[in-house]
């Protein structure tokens, strides 16, 4: 058998304008068959314009996909197809005016099944979404979460190979939530089918994905976009420096003005003495918040700007970090991504 | 008062007999409003779906054509009609004048346009959500058409009924495409026309009873459908 992985979706270089504007400008890109890949970015990053374009929704003004290495947009008979084998359910999905039943069935009957296939999988996508004994229930009458849920059971009745969710776990409740990620690893696990997520929740998309993008203003960015700052880069001595207006963080790039930077939070060295090393940067902090995250531990740190830190459990116990310690932080020039 | 509460009984009293020229007269006006409502649904509500689910060029002044439409004149839909099927017009050789199918036609133009505006509002009025849902599910173009017609079900009855609204009680082109004959052409709008200026107050009085829980049924209708889609 052949080692190389199998890339389920590839584009080209992409670029989609909407209104006269960039909203999305990126290289090639490929996903592997198989696996959880997440979109993050914060909003109007172009997260959902991607998603849309990769489950033909939408086309491209500039590019082309691929699925399994034919390019979708060459012939109408192939697109047709292949939206058959993937779906997206979009940010706030709409259930149909009608049962939950119908509404989880609409696919399967339009794909010619007979009743009696239609009612074992509706049964079986319920029981996946945990609302065995809705099928009766009046879509209109549904919680939010429960008509989430109801959407994603839908989605799943027509066995895609690519299911694109948009935000899925926005405007529902906690209990949802955990069921909606749980159904998530389920169905990649068991089925094997390729997920692709959209988020802006961080923790979300590295807990349950096992390939992270992140958009950043229309462009794919190296880091996950936390300790995010807007400021100014000026050039002294061959020296650029980046100016939050509460920090002034040594960087290293061609450009100047207003730029975006990004740290990425384990790049960040925590010590309780200033350390005596090559990185540029080094700051004064107090640690406001402790978040366990399983083998690390994430720090909330006041150090003139509000920073993110990510340390393992063992620093964390070694070094007795509680709220209030002060510590010192530094970083690498290198560490800080501009953009 | 007398000549009032006399002619009420006595139309009352035509009504629950069953009169022969009443129920003559109803079951014309029925047989010839439903056909031509049907028609006009088989056009209008496709019509009004393609219509409000694409976008093209003049999209917006075909629809203030139809909404201009809808209130069409029925003596001029009479009218035209006439100067087709006239014996001298273009389809006079058909010999379509005074009858039923003339009567059809004449409220068949007389409907469609309400179908069809109203079909168009029905579909506007989706949820845009929905048709990108279908899409996603995989429906093919008339898949996505069915199911949107099935989403706006009710503003599409409600559509329908308000066309039929309109031509059960119309009088004018019924009177000049159809001739008033009796058994054959004689709607309940026709004869009450008639049997008032011929001083037949309580028959005009009983078909006008009919008539109005004709409209007053539809009506009902109307509200109950609208109540369920809100």
């Amino acid at each position: 058998m052949d080692n190389k992985e199998l890339q389920i979706i590839e584009t080209t270089a992409i670029v989609h304008v909407y209104n006269g504007k960039n909203v999305l400008d990126i290289k090639p890109l490929s996903f592997t068959k198989g696996k959880v890949h997440a979109v993050l970015g914060p909003n109007g990053s172009g997260k959902t314009t991607l998603l849309n374009i990769l489950g033909l929704l939408l086309k491209p003004t500039k590019g082309n996909v691929f699925f399994e290495g034919e390019d979708v947009y060459a012939n109408r008979i192939l697109i047709n197809d292949v939206r058959t084998k993937m779906t997206t359910v979009i940010q706030n999905p709409v259930l149909f005016d009608t049962t939950v039943e119908k509404n989880i069935d609409f696919g399967l009957r339009i794909r010619g099944k007979t009743k009696e296939e239609r009612k074992v999988i509706v049964n079986d996508c319920l029981e996946m979404v945990r609302l065995e004994g809705f099928q009766k229930r009046k879509a209109k009458e549904l919680s939010g979460g429960e008509a989430q849920r109801v959407a994603i059971a839908r989605a799943l009745a027509i066995k895609p190979q690519v299911l694109f969710l948009d935000e899925f776990t926005s405007n529902v409740d906690e209990k949802s939530i955990e069921v909606l990620e749980e159904v998530i690893r389920e169905v990649n696990y068991e089925y094997g089918n390729t997920i692709f997520l959209v988020t802006h929740d961080t923790h979300q998309a590295y807990k349950l994905a096992d390939e992270v993008i992140n958009l950043f203003d229309g462009r794919v960015v190296q880091s996950s976009l936390e300790n995010l700052f807007r400021g100014r880069v000026t050039k002294t001595n061959n020296l650029s420096t980046f100016d939050t207006g509460r920090m002034n963080i040594v960087v290293v790039t061609d450009r100047e003005g207003i730029v975006y930077a990004a740290i990425n939070p384990r790049d960040i060295v925590i010590s309780l003495k200033p350390l005596n090393s090559s990185a540029r940067n080094s700051f004064h902090g107090i640690i406001n918040k402790i978040i366990d995250d399983g083998s690390s531990v994430l720090l909330n740190l006041k150090a003139g700007e509000e920073l993110k830190v990510k340390i393992t459990k063992e620093s964390f116990i070694e070094m007795k970090l509680s709220i209030g310690s002060e510590v010192y932080l530094s970083f690498k020039s290198t560490a800080v991504e501009v953009f | 008062m007398d000549y009032l509460f006399g002619g009420l009984t006595t139309a009352l009293k035509l009504i629950f007999t069953f009169d022969n020229e009443v129920m003559n007269c109803t079951w014309v006006s029925l047989k010839i409003s439903s056909v031509a409502i049907l028609l006009a649904s088989l056009i209008g509500v496709p019509l009004g779906f393609l219509i409000g689910a694409n976008n093209f060029r003049g999209k917006k002044t075909v629809i203030t054509l139809f909404n201009t439409m809808m209130a069409l004149p029925t003596v001029v839909v009479g009218l035209l009609v006439f100067s087709f099927i006239s014996r001298q017009g273009p389809l006079g050789t058909l010999g379509l004048l005074f009858s039923p199918t003339a009567m059809i036609i004449g409220q068949f133009i007389l409907s469609t346009p309400i179908i069809t505006a109203l079909s168009i509002s029905a579909i506007q009025g989706i949820d845009p959500r929905i048709r990108t849902t279908l899409i996603t599910l995989g429906a093919r173009s008339y898949q996505v058409l069915l199911a949107l017609m099935l989403e706006a079900r009710f503003a599409i009855m409600a559509a329908v009924i308000a066309g039929f609204g309109r031509i059960i009680g119309e009088v004018g082109s019924a009177m000049m495409l159809g001739g008033n004959i009796k058994g054959y052409t004689r709607s309940i709008t026709t004869a009450i026309a008639l049997e008032t200026s011929k001083g037949e107050f309580s028959l005009g009085l009983a078909l006008g009873i009919i008539l109005l829980t004709v409209a007053l049924s539809v009506n009902i209708m109307l509200r109950y459908l609208q109540q369920r889609n809100a």
